[in-house]
């Protein structure tokens, strides 16, 4: 159980069995979430990734179901269908922008060679898009106390913005990234709603660079001494959170954090760690297999890689290719279980709510919206949770 | 709110128990009595609700408590109660509580259906591309093979910073022995061709109806017929329009697979593993009878094609026994054995003077 501390506050007198009184706490057991992942990549290892629409549905349901505010639990009413038909839906609209796409890099290409590179852009803004989309879709299936959230906003508007504020980025070497981040919270959270409790985005660019300019610095650093990258990234991305969540507001009720710089190094170390054993475990199972498929060949083991034939010996390769999807399955629960369920916790665990009783009497409003979006995201393997 | 407060109930078997209910029109949280009446009844201050039992289903809830809907309620109206026996009470009486879950039967659909789209893209992959590949390719307009030509050739000149070699002996050398093989080959004069100064030892023909020749191939050529060969060779890729079909092929087995894997990490070099297995086998088929087609002209000019076969083993060196599943060539080996079977002797004249194939093999020396 994880259950986060918070200066307690005291119950109000009620005659049934009292919520927990803190503003925000998680319930779930890392033991049932480690099964479901098991579960899931192993189905998934079987339907050779179709399984992922339903586990990443599963996923999204215990963290919410398990995260109460306030008392009152989160629900996430999404399914995996929706999931699987925004993918094809998606899959409808790219492949022949796909094709055009082709087309278009062909004429680039005979006026001048790899001139068709720069339209690669043109599926950045794309994925941007379906990041708005994606957010969308996943916060009108999120439920709180009976009430949706919803969104309003367009999705190319952002994509838009995103673009603009990416390429400043890129031209001020990251500088700029603080300012993007804010101006591009600020559009999707005043597009944000729960019932009619419209959302705004408090955080400053200014402030986010005041916290993390010394990791912009550091970077370069990290980019030759490897074993230095795991603590600035951490370190950033802790300092990003806290910054993007103590920034969020809903009428009035204003969300704080306090997480500490050095909150989430170590989830990334554990992550690194089990890559390598997994790393190790890997390469020992392609000996064994090189081993086992040479002394079924018949040649002596040195004969048979001097020849270099092993590259060459289907048996080998298909043991290979499989040992592979496991450790890529493998990879994905240990990334699940650090990187999602137990960031999560700790996010959660450094949240304050308060204005909370300005949510008390909230009108529903805002309908559902599709899961296109999730669908491009997937196609065009842009993240999210 | 009032659903149904005029339902009289005669309540013989009735338990009370409270509960927290969220009418799913406000984020109003209610402190509920709950009636299990011939309906279950919520009643707060006043009666708020009754569900039918059929219509009730089970939400997701943290653990230690039971959350409920009500298909014929406010899709978000939730119930939640957290007495355990109140909750084994209600579950009892909701028959169709976990009707809308995946169950273990759900689950086996979706390993079902997976594999059996894994199955027919897989077929689709081996059998039907091969296929579509062929019946497209006479389709495609030379005009747009052409253009997919000059896009290549650019490329490729960029990529190996490769110049055209065009020393005035060299050249006519070269397009002596160009027309000899092209018009042996029975293809017309748009055949577009050239040396390229790289020292690779390659030559490849490019969709369009371009040869190209790499002057690092001519340098370990000996004499103008094991060049001959090889030019051959590529004009049977042009005469097969192979290109064109290994450019369709590829692109469709690349998407289907991308389909298959999806977004496990990763998979990109899964994607790519297993679109070398697949295409390098057909690639195979292509240079074999790329191979018989040189053979073809070769005779035909009354010249032997065993010394390409030798070239190429010079090129490659000895490949080894077994079968090769992941190269896109035959073994040199075997292409050889290939060339020198039923290789009759020389009865044509040679395809280049001494004199001119000392020419051709120094095109790239000077400029002209």
């Amino acid at each position: 159980m994880n259950q986060m501390s918070w200066p307690p506050q005291v119950p109000p007198p009620q005659p049934l069995p009292a919520p927990p009184p803190m503003p925000v706490a998680f319930s779930g057991s890392r033991g049932e979430f480690f099964d479901l992942v098991k579960r899931g990549a192993g189905l998934e290892f079987v339907t050779l990734g179709f399984y992922r629409f339903w586990l990443l549905t599963d996923i999204r349901r215990h963290l919410w179901a398990n995260t109460h505010v306030y008392g009152d639990a989160a629900e996430y009413t999404g399914r995996g269908k929706e999931l699987l038909i925004g993918f094809l839906v998606a899959l409808a609209i790219l492949v022949p922008v796909y094709l055009g796409y082709f087309l278009v890099g062909l004429e680039a290409e005979h006026i001048q060679a790899f001139a068709s590179i720069p339209l690669i852009a043109f599926f950045y803004v794309f994925g941007q898009f379906a990041i708005y989309r994606a957010r969308r879709y996943r916060l009108t299936r999120t439920v709180w106390r009976g009430l949706r959230f919803w969104m309003t906003g367009s999705g190319w508007a952002y994509a838009a913005r995103a673009t603009l504020w990416g390429l400043l980025s890129a031209l001020t070497l990251g500088l700029a990234l603080p300012w993007r981040a804010a101006a591009l919270e600020r559009y999707k959270m005043r597009h944000t709603f729960y019932g009619d409790l419209q959302g705004s985005f408090e955080g400053r660019g200014w402030e986010f660079f005041k916290r993390g300019w010394w990791l912009w610095l550091l970077a370069p650093v990290a980019m030759m001494v490897y074993p230095l990258a795991p603590f600035i990234y951490g370190a950033f991305k802790a300092i990003e959170w806290r910054w993007w969540l103590s920034g969020i507001r809903f009428g009035g009720v204003r969300v704080e954090s306090s997480l500490p710089k050095s909150a989430l190094i170590g989830l990334y170390w554990k992550v690194i760690g089990w890559i390598v054993v997994l790393g190790l475990v890997f390469s020992a199972y392609l000996a064994l297999a090189a081993v086992l498929v040479a002394s079924m060949s018949g040649d002596s083991f040195s004969e048979f890689f001097k020849s270099q034939e092993f590259a060459k010996s289907i048996p080998l390769l298909v043991l290979a290719g499989i040992g592979y999807l496991a450790f890529a399955l493998a990879m994905n629960i240990v990334i699940r279980v650090y990187l999602l369920r137990d960031l999560w916790v700790r996010v959660l665990g450094s949240i304050n709510v308060s204005g909370i009783e300005t949510a008390a009497n909230v009108s529903a409003r805002g309908g559902m919206a599709n899961a296109l979006g999730e669908g491009f995201a997937d196609g065009l393997d842009v993240g999210g949770f | 709110m009032v659903m149904d407060s005029d339902t009289p109930t005669p309540a013989k078997s009735t338990t009370l128990g409270s509960a927290t209910y969220f009418d799913g029109t406000s984020s109003r949280r209610r402190m509920v009595t709950l009636r299990l009446a011939e309906r279950l009844e919520i009643e707060g201050e006043q009666s708020l609700a009754a569900w039918i039992y059929a219509d009730i289903r089970r939400a997701d809830s943290p653990a230690g408590m039971l959350r409920l809907s009500c298909l014929s309620a406010p899709a978000l109206a939730r119930l939640e109660v957290r007495d355990k026996e109140l909750a084994n009470e209600l579950v009892s009486r909701c028959t169709k509580i976990d009707d809308h879950m995946i169950g273990r039967r759900g689950v086996a659909a979706i390993v079902g259906w997976s594999l059996a789209a894994a199955a027919s893209i897989v077929a689709v992959v081996l059998f039907g591309l091969p296929l579509a590949a062929d019946r497209l390719t006479p389709l495609v307009p030379e005009a747009f093979e052409r253009r997919l030509g000059d896009v290549a050739d650019s490329q490729i000149k960029t990529m190996f910073d490769a110049k055209v070699c065009d020393n005035a002996a060299g050249q006519k050398a070269f397009t002596k022995l160009i027309t000899a093989l092209r018009e042996s080959a029975g293809l017309d004069t748009s055949v577009q061709s050239g040396v390229l100064s790289s020292s690779l030892p390659n030559a490849f023909a490019l969709p369009g109806g371009k040869v190209y020749l790499f002057n690092g191939l001519l340098a370990k050529a000996e004499n103008a017929d094991e060049i001959a060969g090889v030019l051959a060779h590529e004009l049977g890729h042009l005469k097969h329009r192979d290109s064109m079909r290994a450019m369709i092929h590829n692109g469709g087995t690349s998407f289907l697979i991308g389909l298959l894997f999806g977004d496990i990490t990763g998979s990109s070099a899964l994607i790519f593993a297993s679109r070398t297995l697949v295409t390098s086998s057909h690639s195979r088929e292509a240079e074999t009878d790329a191979d018989s087609f040189a053979i073809d002209v070769m005779h035909r000019l009354g010249r032997p094609a065993k010394p390409t076969g030798e070239l190429l083993l010079r090129v490659t060196g000895k490949e080894g026994k077994g079968l090769s599943i992941i190269s896109t060539h035959p073994l040199s080996e075997d292409r050889l054995a290939r060339m020198s079977r039923q290789d009759p002797p020389a009865s044509g004249p040679p395809l280049l003077t001494s004199e001119e194939w000392r020419s051709l093999k120094s095109i790239c020396d000077g400029k002209s």
